[in-house]
């Protein structure tokens, strides 16, 4: 166990923009996570407001990156997380945003520089409700949510 | 022309990046508009801080362009501190920001708008996109737009901290200088970016102008928008980033405006439509004439091609050059939408020059960095060109530096009302008689893309999605088809 916990170079990113209501929350998690990172030597934690090949920049090198974020869907429920696994995302898109590329984008542009890219990506999303208005204030429902998915991650990390 | 359209008001809760057609009672394009998601209560958030905290929290405004937020920004603070930066502080800001544009202007070629021509506008859509690229024009091309932009964001990290959230922005000055030891590093990087702007820009001469077919698109009149353009020139009308005077010339190339930023509010107005949360913008001494282009327009577009188009000329030998070409080919002033793409590698390549100038300036590594002396006015407008287009931010505040007052002239604000004509444009091609015939989104996608629109919210990538929606609604505002791609 401890074998592999010190093998087992582990990112954490919180993605998101704090002064943007709910968009932070990912951030916030990854906050709450390094109050909580007693026994999780081996983990990096980060914040990061960025899409696309600046994620390549922070994963390269890691085996296991835990990605953070929001996420507002169709009819979810505010506080509500799901885990996510790359597979999960859709197949890769051509990106009309600027500059961003879809996760599953990112990686594959990775590998193919050269980079070494992570073995296993996880995605915890946390569902919110407003981040289209600046404020440093949180939804009720996701102010709750933000150390329960904390806890919920540092277990999972502990079990590895 | 059928019946005017009642716009459905309920295309105001969708959300970003989509774009809604409307046809009239024969079946045809009557209009286009595009939808962003604006973000709102920025000027509520800002008002009773210190004024300057704020070029720490301009850069969360977007992921996309923090450098140019900060900048406009600073140069504010300038404004209300009374000061002027020393020459070397300038130098170092300069040094920034044409890291800044080369970093973000390949980024945008290499990944958003080569797949359009290289890869093929036809192609599948699963292979239209930086892979893509790679897999048609070499490993090596991606590896050197990488190391570029690895490059660049070093020299943002040297001057501002974080690349994407620049610190410092102070008024007068930088908050560090140049070390001695890092101006060769520096040197590097400046020969290496102009000696890939000059490969790059061979690229598309190689793959796009030289391809009759890709050559007839950018001439095409699909992609042909007759407007006013605007953006900041330098004292002999050369195209500058950091500072200048604005210049708006008109659809025939005629200068009809030339103005300090501090006098925006006189010539720039912003307008409300009902369908849209953004506030479109307009040129005030013309008065707001709808959405339309041509002579009669009061829509004027900023960015790459405007800058092109309103300047005398690039204030770089090599980048003149490459201007004296694309005026021999498509003419001044250049409506063609798609030239916006060649127009941004010609200032890539300005910003590689200039990048090369500043390295060997002797005063580059001057300690001299902080000019304190402050005559405080209590208002700043700072105006920067950012890769996208003109930039402009200002502040007010109370006696003791506190905002009272924010207002933002955003780059995509000024493009919004012109890219939902050449989108309607585009549509017009596809669309008759009721019938949406395939081929819409991908050209839909090319003229949106030329403008390299910046949408707010950009900072997620999880979502794997397009952010391009396009619905499609009959004569009395029904949705009768969506087309997007993805799930």
């Amino acid at each position: 166990m401890q074998t592999n916990i010190m093998d087992n170079r582990t990112l954490i990113i919180g993605l998101g923009n704090t002064i943007l209501s709910d968009d932070g929350a990912g951030i916030l998690v990854a906050r709450e996570i390094k109050k909580r990172r007693n026994g999780l030597k081996s983990i990096d934690i980060v914040e990061a407001s960025l899409g696309g090949i600046g994620l390549i920049d922070l994963m390269a090198d890691y085996n296991t990156v835990i990605i953070v974020d929001s996420i507002k869907t169709e009819n979810g429920n505010p506080g509500t997380f799901y885990k996510l696994n790359i597979n999960d995302l859709g197949d890769t898109a051509y990106p009309c945003s600027s500059h961003l590329l879809d996760l599953r984008t990112t990686i594959e542009l990775g590998k193919k520089m050269g980079y070494n890219m992570p073995e296993s990506i996880d995605i915890y999303a946390i569902e919110i409700r407003e981040n289209t208005t600046f404020s440093e204030s949180l939804s009720p429902e996701v102010e709750k949510a933000i150390p329960e998915l904390a806890k919920k991650i540092v277990e999972e990390l502990i079990l590895i | 022309m059928g019946n005017k359209i009642t716009v459905n008001p309920i295309t105001r809760l969708e959300g970003h990046g989509k774009i809604d057609i409307f046809l009239n009672e024969n079946g045809d394009v009557e209009d286009a508009y595009l939808q962003v998601t604006e973000l709102r209560g920025f000027e509520r958030f800002c008002i009773g801080r210190p004024a300057e905290e704020m070029p720490r929290i301009v850069p969360n405004i977007c992921g996309v362009c923090p450098t140019p937020h900060n900048m406009a920004s600073t140069k504010a603070l300038d404004s209300i501190y009374g000061v002027t930066p020393t020459p070397a502080a300038k130098l170092v800001r300069t040094l920034q920001y044409n890291a800044n544009f080369i970093e973000d202007h390949y980024i945008h070629f290499f990944f958003l708008a080569a797949p359009d021509f290289v890869v093929g506008p036809e192609a599948n859509p699963v292979e239209r996109n930086i892979l893509g690229v790679i897999n048609k024009v070499g490993l090596d091309i991606g590896k050197r737009v990488i190391d570029i932009r690895r490059r660049t964001r070093d020299i943002i990290k040297l001057i501002a901290s974080k690349p994407s959230h620049p610190e410092g922005g102070l008024p007068g000055g930088v908050p560090r200088g140049i070390k001695q030891e890092e101006r060769k590093t520096i040197i590097e990087t400046a020969d290496l970016c102009v000696e890939f702007a000059q490969f790059a820009l061979q690229l598309f001469k190689d793959v796009v102008l030289k391809n009759k077919d890709y050559l007839d698109l950018i001439l095409s009149d699909v992609y042909n928008l007759k407007t006013y353009y605007m953006a900041l020139v330098d004292e002999n009308k050369k195209v500058n980033f950091y500072e200048g005077k604005l210049r708006v010339i008109d659809p025939n190339g005629k200068e009809v405006s030339f103005f300090h930023p501090n006098d925006y509010t006189e010539y720039i107005g912003e307008w409300v439509e009902p369908w849209t949360y953004v506030r479109l913008t307009y040129l005030r001494k013309i008065g707001w004439k709808g959405l339309i282009e041509g002579d009669d327009t009061s829509l004027y577009r900023v960015g790459p091609l405007a800058r092109f188009n309103v300047s005398e000329g690039m204030a770089t030998p090599l980048a003149q050059k490459e201007y004296e070409q694309m005026v021999s080919t498509l003419g001044k002033p250049a409506h063609h939408t798609l030239a916006y793409h060649w127009a941004r590698l010609i200032e890539a390549l300005q910003a590689a020059e200039d990048l090369q100038r500043i390295s060997i300036d002797p005063l580059l590594t001057s300690t001299d960095i902080r000019n304190m002396n402050f005559q405080f006015t209590g208002k700043g407008i700072g105006c920067v060109e950012a890769c996208r287009g003109t930039l402009i931010h200002h502040y007010e505040t109370d006696n003791e530096g506190l905002i009272t007052k924010v207002n933002m002239i955003v780059a995509t604000q000024q493009n919004a009302a012109p890219i939902g004509l050449s989108v309607k444009k585009a549509a017009q091609r596809f669309i008759k008689g009721g019938e949406v015939r395939e081929g819409l989104l991908n050209m839909a996608e090319m003229a949106f893309r030329a403008y390299d629109p910046c949408l707010g919210c950009a900072t997620h990538t999880i979502h794997g999605k397009m952010p391009l929606v396009i619905d499609v609604h009959d004569h009395t505002g029904n949705v009768i088809k969506t087309v997007s791609r993805g799930a």
